[in-house]
């Protein structure tokens, strides 16, 4: 009895107490964490489930990311990325609401779907599970040079992403100033499920072969970027980067319709589906131009008020698409006690629709050379609103909490509405919840 | 001073071994009267309380053959920790262990005391023993205290409190192999620390063989890397139990403690070399980052 009592003394913990004794020593109130971290550890490990919820039972994400990074020593630096997204849900098709249920060929052409009168039309027949990987490696080059590279791979049912980077920083000024050079290049290749779509067909009846097509087709993506960082200061340190994305290939989204209504009137005009089930309306098929270039300049300065690290970032970006979008995003990091912190982030972003994106499409007018009525490119505001808790544990590792929520809404496209459209028509706005866990560790 | 980047680093001795201080500022002069600052602490202290003097605090206390000794504040604040410590520890620390070593001699010698020659000793030996009633200390005629268990990790903790109230400047003070930061380098950067290696030690190649990225906050080391005997083959580090007067078996050769100060982590490291062949378990009951070598 004796024995156990003694065996069971020796595990009671006495770090409090000697933290105690030793603050009481030192005449120190409550003593700062210690954060020793150990670099013979292998990796440095950052991983995170997120949840990404739309209201309305719309696009729900789930997913599991983990980057690693390892130091080989001298800033020899390896990092791998992988990314594992199951995304379920409805998203809106493009085709306006109507005054009558509406009816659609599933993309894959084995199935119909509907949409009740006076509802934005939805296509809840995805559900795709995203697959992505990265490596980078980068190292210090001749006195005050440090180059990477990278590549990556993403994979997807309808989608492929193949992409490959280098980078150059250089160091001036004892290190207060870093200028950097980045360079890459992706190339995706879009398998349709049910095809390429020929640019403005209509929308036909389900043909029962659930024939996929087999065709595929792709899409080069070319992103260089030009940046600054300048030190200001012991507190404050400023960003400028200006980048440069040139897209060319298959930019049109084959799932997305333009709904084919009354020139008059703006209502859909119906369609009497053939021997199977199929569209009850005239939807095309959306067409958009084979390239995009797009400018943005980015501001971000950081300022540090004795432990309390304020954040504020400003993008400007416009394009050839006259997409111009202006994002203001700030995140201020109040420390709770030694480990533990409080992180708010607010973000709002707006920008201007693109110059063919319009309502829908009237009938007996001759086709636009391009078109689409998909939202993410209508003159549009997203506010973001979040908070996020971190704690870092004794042994280094961190684990934190992010609350955010999101709302969109965008604006009808006035000079493109016709008849009832004016007054009535319906945007598919929408509100998120995203909800995230990270947890990092050393390996 | 020498210039490593963007550091200067001053080195001086004190409290029996090379202590150095890293300033991250830009001029020489700046780096050179923070150093200073941190010098005159460790010299200080060392002063007020080494047990090798004859005329401190603890010379006083040591000679007074069973009169009670009034002390000085800091002196108290010691003492009050030490027994905190001794009753924290269940006794296996003790500042008054320090008459064991005339029985054993760590110099790397092969000479083991026999069982009468401690037994002699151990009635001297026992916090438990003294009359501590703060300001006033008595000890049993022949008893000693020592602080040297926590006066290292006492003044590199002393050191970084001065320097962080005079300047912001980022500042790493190491006294002997503990040591702590002010703060964490200006560009966020952590202090890179070696931990020597305490088996190449042996043959006297000086490599640090871990590194430790330190943020903030304290390390402290106790280990045996160059204090021991060897009796029939097995080394015996220099962490006596003041219960039965004999080095602690399966005490690792060396431990490392990561803690906000540097008193915190040194107490942690001694606690755990204490436990001989419980030192790890102990560290990780306690969970706080550690590096043992065995």
């Amino acid at each position: 009895m004796r024995v156990q009592l003694i065996m069971a003394d020796k595990d009671l913990k006495i770090g409090a107490a000697l933290t105690a004794a030793t603050c009481s020593l030192l005449g120190i109130a409550a003593p700062t964490t210690a954060f020793a971290a150990d670099p013979d550890a292998k990796w440095d490990v950052d991983s995170a489930l997120l949840y990404y919820g739309e209201s309305d039972s719309r696009v729900k994400d789930l997913s599991l990311g983990t980057h690693a990074t390892r130091d080989f020593g001298d800033e020899r630096k390896l990092g791998l990325d992988l990314t594992v997204d199951s995304l379920t849900g409805a998203s809106p098709n493009g085709a306006a609401a109507s005054g009558g249920a509406q009816t659609f060929t599933s993309p894959s052409g084995r199935d119909v779907y509907s949409t009740p009168a006076g509802k934005v039309p939805l296509d809840d027949t995805f559900h795709d599970t995203r697959v992505a990987l990265n490596a980078g490696w980068s190292q210090p080059f001749a006195r005050l040079y440090t180059v990477s590279a990278g590549l990556g791979f993403s994979n997807e049912y309808d989608y492929q992403h193949l992409g490959a980077n280098v980078g150059l920083t250089r160091d001036f000024n004892e290190r207060n100033t870093t200028l950097s050079t980045a360079l890459a290049y992706g190339q995706d290749t879009v398998k349709p499920v049910g095809g390429i779509r020929t640019p403005f067909s209509l929308m036909g009846d389900v043909t029962g072969d659930g024939d996929d097509g087999g065709g595929s087709v792709h899409k080069n993506v070319l992103d260089a970027l030009l940046g600054i960082t300048q030190v200001l200061g012991r507190h404050s340190v400023l960003r400028l980067n200006y980048s440069y994305s040139d897209s060319s290939g298959y930019l049109t989204d084959p799932y997305k319709l333009l709904s084919v209504v009354d020139p008059v009137t703006g209502e859909l005009v119906a369609r009497t589906p053939g021997g199977a089930p199929g569209a009850t309306g005239l939807y095309r098929y959306e067409n958009r131009p084979d390239s995009r270039r797009k400018q943005a300049v980015y501001a971000e300065l950081r300022q540090d008020f004795s432990g309390k690290v304020l954040q504020i970032g400003y993008r400007y970006s416009t394009d050839d698409w006259e997409v111009d979008s202006h994002t203001l995003e700030s995140r201020l990091r109040w420390p709770l006690g030694e480990t533990s912190y409080l992180e708010p982030h607010v973000r709002y972003y707006t920008q201007t629709a693109a110059s063919f994106y319009r309502y829908s499409l009237a009938s007996g007018e001759p086709l636009p050379e391009f078109a689409s009525a998909d939202a993410r490119l209508a003159d549009l505001d997203a506010y973001t609103l979040g908070i996020k808790f971190g704690h870092v544990a004794p042994s280094g590792n961190e684990w934190s909490a992010r609350l955010e929520f999101y709302q969109q809404k965008s604006k009808p496209p006035a000079e493109t509405l016709i008849g009832t459209q004016i007054g009535h028509a319906q945007m598919p706005d929408f509100n998120a919840v995203i909800l995230q866990f990270g947890y990092r560790f050393k390996l | 001073m020498v210039r490593v980047d963007d550091l200067w680093i001053a080195s001086f001795r004190a409290m029996g071994g090379p202590c150095e201080v890293l300033v991250e500022v830009d001029r020489e002069s700046k780096a050179q009267s923070l150093a200073a600052r941190a010098a005159e602490c460790a010299w200080r202290i060392e002063e007020k309380f080494s047990r090798y003097r004859s005329d401190n605090v603890v010379a006083r206390i040591n000679a007074a053959n069973g009169a009670a000794i009034e002390v000085d504040d800091e002196t108290a604040n010691l003492l009050d920790f030490a027994a905190t410590l001794h009753r924290l520890s269940g006794g296996a620390f003790d500042i008054t262990s320090g008459v064991l070593r005339r029985a054993w001699t760590f110099d790397g010698g092969a000479r083991v005391p026999t069982a009468g020659e401690i037994d002699r000793l151990l009635p001297l030996v026992g916090w438990d023993k003294v009359s501590w009633q703060r300001p006033v200390l008595t000890l049993l005629p022949g008893m000693q205290i020592d602080f040297g268990g926590i006066g290292k990790e006492y003044a590199v903790d002393q050191a970084v409190q001065v320097l962080s109230r005079i300047s912001d400047a980022p500042a790493l003070v190491n006294f002997g192999g503990d040591l702590a930061a002010t703060r964490p380098r200006s560009d966020g950067r952590a202090w890179r620390v070696g931990i020597e290696d305490v088996t190449r030690a042996d043959s006297g190649a000086r490599s640090a063989n871990r590194l430790i990225e330190l943020q903030a906050g304290a390390l402290a080391t106790s280990g045996d890397t160059h204090r021991f005997v060897t009796a029939s083959g097995e080394r015996l580090p220099h962490i006596l139990d003041p219960r039965n007067g004999f080095p602690v078996r399966g005490a690792p050769r060396s431990v490392t403690v990561a803690a906000p100060t540097c008193t915190n982590a040194g107490m942690l490291t001694t606690l755990a070399m204490l436990r001989g062949f419980g030192a790890e378990h102990f560290l990780e009951t306690e969970s706080v980052r550690h590096w043992i070598q065995r």
